[in-house]
């Protein structure tokens, strides 16, 4: 299906720690993670609420940056990269997708797709139209280009997320909880949706949930416990540990 | 590029009715810039009327004077009195100096002053009269029309003096007999007897002579006028200031002493008071819609009507009294004997009865009366203190009134009475040629002769001086075959009034200063500058100022006026901007989510800040646009319409009965910049505020 272990990772993590100052009380997010992710992946970060899911997303997609270790996006260290670079870096090489979609209300759907090409200014006026309904075409919402975000539900917006994260054509893509405020069906049409993007695009995903039903799409589920990986394992391996964990509580 | 900033005034544009806090800041930019339009338009036109009325009237675009006056030039008088200013000694060695400038139209002489008048007693008026026909007999002897002249005149007399103790009789009652005259008293009824008219004709002058010193006086009658003048080279003045008009007589002729007066001044001060009431009425009616049964100023004027009535009552012979109690009797329907009570109905007006009572007593009345207490071509007798101090007065003929066209009811213009130069020089106490003449003739006659005053120890008490100074002086002083030559002063005063002057004569001599008129007014403080120059140049210590500092403290009016609105304005706005920058702060952590969104996908902070001032500048574009837009249509209606000068001290500043404002580009123009400004400035702390918005933000869950 994919051909990624022979390339270069697009994410490498090494011995990465991340702490959090609340007040007077320094909180370990994570402990010590290494991560390889290679082009093209499917990856699903999985793991109970504060286990650092977030936070390991926050690092990939450099908003955030560690307190120690090596985090490497596209090959470059983000820690010796400056604000500007950083910013870079996320318009030109990372899609992000919100747990709560965060479109900019007060744009169109059309708009707020082509937003990322507009920070980007490397397209003109009809090549950006074309991108755009391109990709409104595959997630399936060219007739609501007009429309604005709150005359949508709730996964036609999540999927107004996915084409805006995609019009860039990144090379990699977060979704921190994609699915959570989303119903099943919904959710995981948006799993599906993901899917085939990777599949048709090569685009890398990594996505974080708890949900074991959209874990199960994934190539690879990245398991997080106390800011530490467990395990990395295939998706019905994940499936059966997440049930033997349960049945172990 | 083109693609970011229309992303960005979408954003803003969508985002401008999305908040209500947009709709405060909107609010206020909206109502300061209403302000900024109308105010800053209504002040820069009563800015421009009142120039005009200022360059207009007396002050030309340019005032020259000395620069060794001690104050500085004030036209309309300073809240200490006429400045002192030194002379301009040669007016005819400063004018082509001025006119040699490209820029310069004309050049007028001139010099502002007062002086004290009396406006005349009408018993002592009537008795003059009467002494003039008697002289006529003394002179040509008796003829039946002057016998008939002198009978009207004498009955006129009587007439009056039956009044005086009518009103005496009157005051008795309400002060106590204590508080009355009894000498007064005892001459009213000596000239109430019949034995003093039937010895009338015995002794005419004798007669005259008492009434004038026993009897004129009691009736305090003659009001004490102060009468501002501007002594001017008068045919300069009225072809440089184009607004003056004559209304009543005529223009002094050209060369000849004679003064102007003012159309406002002859009608506030002049006018019988019974007829400027009733004016004054019909003007509060017509132009300013008030009632006498309400506005309290009208109800005294009627009341002052009523009771003061004795102006009317004697100026009427018997003839003329008879006439208007039958006139009146007819037009109240009533069969009142007494004049004094007819008139007091009559002058009982409502709002109903006003308008026909005006018409009926400029129609039955006025022809019986002397509306004015002086007529087109009287001469009259002006008295003035010299600036050395000593009373001087001269005679002049007062040819006819005049007025500045808009100016027409302002008491600022309007009491500015003009005269010619030769008599200002008089007055103002600088040797004329004819008064040098006539001094140096008193000197010849008298033996006097001029001492300079370093030579006068030596010449008085010196050893070489022969004669005395007295000694020679006394016979030439009571020599009785030479006519005294101090005597001749007064014949040649009225010689004086006929005589024609040259140009030449005119100009050459002093002036307080000189008014200069521009070809092209833009080029004001350019020309301010070089003539200063120029006069430096030709060895002449100028001041040059222009109209607004000229006019005094009146220039400084306006300008006093802006700094107010531009301090409120100011005030307004340093509110707002604390408003809008807590508005904003507001507005800026709300959108904080969106913020760190845009952030996470790739905005620069730049794109962040940009976004916040643009959604800033067009808010205030927007409102500000709106503002500017109902301040103009508020100033096209002002426009239209005109503002009515209410009183008449606004008539100056409005250059008219109404004001006509105009907007500006520039009135825009600055509204536009303001408004940029503040909100530029009030949002520049949020906006740095939002750029600091971290990407982790967007992170953020709802909940």
């Amino acid at each position: 299906m994919n051909s990624g272990v022979a390339q270069s990772p697009i994410v490498s993590i090494s011995q990465v720690t991340k702490d959090y100052t609340l007040g007077k009380v320094v909180v370990p997010a994570l402990r010590g993670v290494d991560l390889q992710v290679h082009p093209g992946e499917f990856i699903s970060i999985a793991g109970p609420s504060g286990s650092g899911k977030t936070t390991l997303l926050n690092l990939i997609g450099c908003v955030d940056t560690a307190t120690a270790g090596v985090v490497r996006v596209a090959g470059q260290d983000t820690k010796q990269l400056s604000e500007r670079q950083l910013t870079n870096l996320r318009l030109h090489t990372i899609g992000f997708i919100f747990q709560s979609f965060n479109l900019v209300s007060v744009l169109s759907v059309f708009q707020n797709v082509e937003f990322p090409l507009l920070l980007q200014r490397k397209l003109d006026k009809v090549q950006r139209r074309e991108r755009v309904m391109q990709l409104l075409e595959q997630v399936g919402l060219a007739h609501h280009a007009k429309h604005r975000p709150n005359e949508l539900s709730g996964g036609q917006r999540q999927r107004v997320a996915v084409a805006r994260a995609l019009v860039t054509r990144p090379q990699l893509v977060l979704a921190d909880e994609p699915t959570a405020n989303l119903d099943s069906v919904t959710g995981q049409n948006i799993i599906d949706l993901m899917k085939e993007l990777n599949q048709k695009e090569g685009t890398t995903f990594i996505f974080s949930t708890h949900d074991a039903k959209v874990m199960n799409h994934a190539n690879a589920v990245v398991r997080l416990a106390d800011g530490k990986i467990l395990d990395r394992l295939t998706p019905a391996e994940a499936t059966r540990a997440m049930a033997a964990g349960a049945e172990a509580h | 590029m083109g693609g970011h900033l229309r992303l960005l005034m979408q954003v803003a544009f969508r985002n401008l009715f999305t908040s209500k806090i947009n709709l405060l800041i909107g609010g206020i930019i909206f109502f300061g810039t209403l302000l900024v339009v109308v105010g800053g338009a209504l002040l820069d036109s009563m800015d421009d009327a009142m120039s005009r009325s200022i360059i207009g009237s007396v002050a030309g675009h340019l005032q020259v004077y000395s620069d060794e006056s001690k104050d500085n030039l004030s036209l309309y008088g300073d809240w200490s009195g006429e400045p002192d200013l030194t002379v301009l000694d040669d007016f005819s060695r400063l004018k082509p100096v001025l006119e040699k400038h490209p820029n310069v139209k004309t050049v007028v002489p001139m010099g502002t002053s007062g002086a004290m008048i009396t406006s005349g007693n009408t018993v002592d008026l009537t008795l003059a009269r009467l002494r003039d026909l008697y002289k006529q007999r003394a002179q040509k002897g008796e003829s039946p029309a002057l016998r008939e002249g002198i009978d009207s005149v004498k009955a006129h007399v009587q007439q009056m003096v039956a009044l005086m103790e009518q009103q005496k009789d009157k005051s008795r009652e309400l002060l106590s007999d204590a508080a009355v005259d009894p000498q007064e008293t005892e001459a009213l009824a000596r000239a109430r007897s019949d034995a003093f008219w039937n010895g009338f004709e015995q002794d005419p002058f004798g007669s005259l002579e008492f009434l004038e010193n026993r009897i004129a006086p009691q009736l305090p009658d003659g009001d004490l006028l102060d009468l501002r003048y501007v002594g001017t080279d008068l045919d300069a003045f009225q072809k440089s200031f184009d607004r003056m008009e004559i209304v009543d007589g005529q223009r002094v002729p050209q060369g000849k002493r004679g003064m102007l007066m003012s159309k406002f001044f002859y009608e506030n001060f002049l006018k019988l008071k019974s007829a400027l009431r009733l004016d004054n009425i019909k003007q509060e009616r017509d132009v300013n819609h008030k009632l006498i049964a309400e506005d309290p100023q009208l109800q005294r004027w009627v009341k002052e009507n009523q009771t003061q009535t004795r102006e009317i009552l004697f100026q009427l012979d018997p003839i003329k009294a008879r006439i208007a109690t039958e006139r009146l009797q007819k037009a109240l329907g009533s069969q009142e004997a007494s004049l004094e009570k007819l008139l007091s109905a009559f002058f009982t007006t409502t709002d109903e009865n006003f308008d026909e009572r005006y018409q009926r007593f400029y129609q039955d009345l006025a022809p019986l009366l002397e509306l004015y207490r002086l007529r087109m071509g009287d001469p009259i007798t002006i008295t003035a203190f010299t600036r050395s101090g000593y009373v001087q007065s001269v005679n002049m003929r007062v040819y006819g009134t005049y007025q500045f066209k808009g100016l027409e009811k302002s008491a600022m213009a309007g009491l500015i009475n003009l005269m010619d130069l030769m008599s200002f020089r008089d007055l103002y106490g600088y040797l004329t040629a004819d008064r040098k003449a006539e001094i140096a003739d008193l000197q010849k006659g008298s033996g006097l002769r001029e001492v300079s005053r370093a030579d006068a120890e030596e010449s008085l008490f010196g050893e070489g001086s022969g004669n005395t100074l007295v000694a020679d002086a006394t016979p030439g002083l009571i020599e009785d075959s030479k006519p005294f030559e101090g005597g001749m002063g007064a014949l040649r005063r009225e010689d004086l009034a006929a005589r024609v002057y040259s140009q030449d004569e005119i100009e050459k001599g002093v002036a307080l200063s000189a008014a200069v008129i521009l070809k092209d007014p833009e080029k004001l403080q350019q020309t301010l500058q070089e003539l200063k120059q120029a006069g430096t140049d030709a060895g002449m210590k100028l001041r040059v100022v222009s109209w607004q500092t000229a006019a005094g403290f009146m220039g400084q009016f306006v300008l006093l006026a802006k700094m107010v609105l531009y301090f409120a304005v100011f005030i307004i706005f340093v509110v707002a901007i604390v408003i809008i920058n807590n508005a904003m702060m507001m507005a800026t952590l709300q959108r904080v989510r969106e913020v760190g969104t845009m952030r996470a996908i790739g905005a620069q902070r730049s794109f962040v800040l940009s976004m916040v001032l643009v959604e800033t500048v067009v808010l205030g574009l927007v409102f500000g646009a709106g503002g500017a837009l109902l301040g103009s249509g508020i100033m096209a209606v002002l426009n239209s319409a005109g503002i009515p000068a209410g009183n008449e001290a606004l008539y100056f500043f409005f250059s008219g009965p109404r004001l006509h404002p105009t907007l500006s580009a520039g009135n825009l123009l600055a509204a536009f910049v303001i408004v940029l400004v503040v909100s530029a400035i009030s949002t520049l702390y949020p906006a740095f505020l939002a750029t600091r918005v971290s990407p982790l933000q967007a992170m953020q869950t709802d909940e």
